[in-house]
């Protein structure tokens, strides 16, 4: 079924507010989403009606709140295949990755093993592996995008026949938030598997968009953030395979993570609980979970589908702007729904700040990925990336204002 | 108001597109490089010294409106000035003299040029 986009809007708002006499046209959204009314009302009903520390109390409120902030775990679970147990909340992607890092690889690498990645990840999941690899003395091995912006399962395939099984990890991002470019993410699993290397998947701009289910994919851990998939900031999900939960150690020690405590020592409690030290962000879990009902109640296909044709839409239009250079796939099905592109002559942040002055939300930098804006020859690009809310007027109104912004400048 | 209307006014805009300090010196007493690692930017200053007065200064950049205009404004005011009148210029000099009313985040647009002068005259007297 396709989706109104137009209605959606109605659900945001944020989108209904001016911006110098303009509506907003809010094309930020692979930075961070806008948010629902149900999900602001969810964390407003929260704390006017059972707020309390969960795990803790046998009063109502404590309970209540333990059972909304289990389900919220269990609505996560489902969403991507998963069992909750399996379903850690963390701040966010950054921090997942960071616990991956921490937890799994700073523990099971030595010298000389291989992390394998590509080119173009965002530094989020880039520099917990450098840092890393420095203490235990392993290497990052690179697998490069093409021309088009794109990768292949056979690239990875190379790379574990070249280095076997030094390569103890591969850790890759399902969809680039540069690029757009979606990855053969169960080919990568596939391949790794073959070499007994445990894989790492960076879903933070893949969730919000595609239907993900961790289980088919095959991976062993998937981080990502609630604030890009309608939810709050502050949240975020790391996903362990559960053969791994037991193995692993905590990560941050206290309160609600232990089993039995003695002056000298302590014993961890069962997976969830033993990687969510402290008082949790159960308000962030409960917006979370509300995010993903609304998201599934339009359906993910659906919105995979609206995405597809905005992108067919912006890539045809800049295709016929000559100083525009687009980066990732010209293809509009093998990227989520983002476009990033560079002006011969003109700067990103021009750009931006001429499309903010009409009301326009787009991203201008290196997108946190500056070794491959480095390598490829651009200082910034600018970035316009869309949700289910945007509508092809969005998209015409975005490509008046890069047109307004060569005039303005050349 | 919409900075816009500020910045990429008609005067603003002449001094971008025709620049006079672009380019590179070709024997400079002190070169400095300077970076934005949130927008990109990038800049190489040059400084002519003799008898501590700038007797030349250009800059080559991958960057902004904003920062372009901001070196071309700031490099006019510092050639033919003494070094230690330069040492003495604040930010907030800087930006008031600027007048661009410039948002939060293009503050650092502005600000590249003017770091980078800081530098390479702390290179040059460290020298
Ligand atoms: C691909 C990718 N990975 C990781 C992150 C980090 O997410 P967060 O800042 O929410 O932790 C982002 C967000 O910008 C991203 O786009």
């Amino acid at each position: 079924m396709k989706l109104n986009a137009e209605e959606l809007k109605k659900d945001f708002p944020i989108l209904k507010r001016k911006i110098y006499d303009h509506e907003i046209v809010y094309l930020d959204n692979a930075a961070s989403s806008q948010k629902p009314q149900v999900v602001i009302d969810a964390i407003a009903d929260y704390y006017s009606n059972h707020n309390a520390n969960v795990h803790r109390g046998l009063h109502t409120l404590s309970e209540e709140a333990t059972e909304l902030y289990e389900n919220a775990r269990k609505t996560v679970a489902d969403f991507i295949g998963a069992v909750p147990q399996e379903v850690i909340f963390t701040k966010g992607a950054t921090e997942s990755l960071n616990r991956v890092a921490i937890n799994w690889a700073l523990h099971n690498l030595g010298k000389d093993d291989i992390i394998l990645t590509t080119d173009f990840e965002h530094h989020s999941n880039l520099i917990p592996w450098q840092e890393k690899a420095r203490i235990v003395g392993a290497k990052l091995e690179f697998v490069e995008a093409d021309e088009k912006g794109e990768v292949s399962a056979k690239q990875f395939k190379d790379k574990f026949e070249e280095f076997g099984t030094r390569i103890k990890l591969a850790a890759v991002t399902h969809a680039s938030n540069v690029l757009g470019t979606i990855l053969p993410v169960k080919e990568i699993c596939k391949i790794a598997k073959e070499y007994g290397a445990k894989v790492s998947v960076d879903g933070a701009q893949a969730i919000p968009h595609l239907n993900v289910n961790v289980q088919s994919l095959g991976c062993d851990f998937y981080s990502f953030s609630g604030h890009k998939m309608l939810g709050p900031m502050g949240i975020g999900v790391l996903w362990i395979k559960r053969d791994l939960l037991e193995g692993l150690e905590p990560y941050e020690f206290g309160g609600g993570m232990i089993d039995e405590v003695s002056f000298d020592a302590a014993t961890w409690a069962a997976a969830p609980e033993k990687f969510e030290a402290g008082t949790p962000n159960v308000e962030g879990a409960l917006g979370l979970a509300t995010a993903i009902e609304y998201l599934e109640k339009i359906g993910m296909d659906n919105i995979r589908e609206h995405e597809i044709e905005l992108n067919m839409v912006l890539l045809n239009e800049l295709q016929k702007i000559k100083e525009v250079r687009i980066l990732g796939p010209l293809d509009p099905t093998k990227r989520t729904g983002l476009v990033s592109f560079a002006l011969d002559g003109l700067h990103a942040h021009d750009i931006a700040a001429v499309l903010s002055g009409l009301g326009i939300a787009v991203r201008s930098g290196h997108h946190c990925a500056m070794p491959y804006h480095v390598k490829k020859g651009f200082s910034a690009t600018t970035r316009a990336s869309y949700y289910l809310y945007n509508t092809q007027e969005d998209i015409e109104a975005l490509i008046a204002g890069i047109k307004e912004a060569i005039k303005t400048f050349s | 108001m919409n900075p816009n209307d500020n910045i990429y006014r008609q005067e603003l805009m002449d001094i971008y597109k025709n620049p006079v300090h672009k380019g590179a010196l070709s024997d400079p007493s002190a070169i400095s490089h300077k970076k934005n690692p949130m927008c990109g930017d990038e800049m190489d200053l040059y400084l002519k010294i003799e008898d501590g007065v700038i007797k030349d200064a250009s800059y080559t950049e991958s960057a902004c409106v904003v920062s372009v205009i901001a070196s071309e404004i700031l490099l006019e005011k510092v050639i033919g000035k003494k070094v230690e009148a330069i040492n003495k210029m604040t930010k907030d000099e800087f930006l008031t003299d600027l007048g661009l009313n410039l948002s939060t985040s293009r503050v650092k647009c502005a600000m590249l040029v003017f770091e980078a002068v800081k530098e390479a005259l702390e290179k040059y007297a460290g020298k």
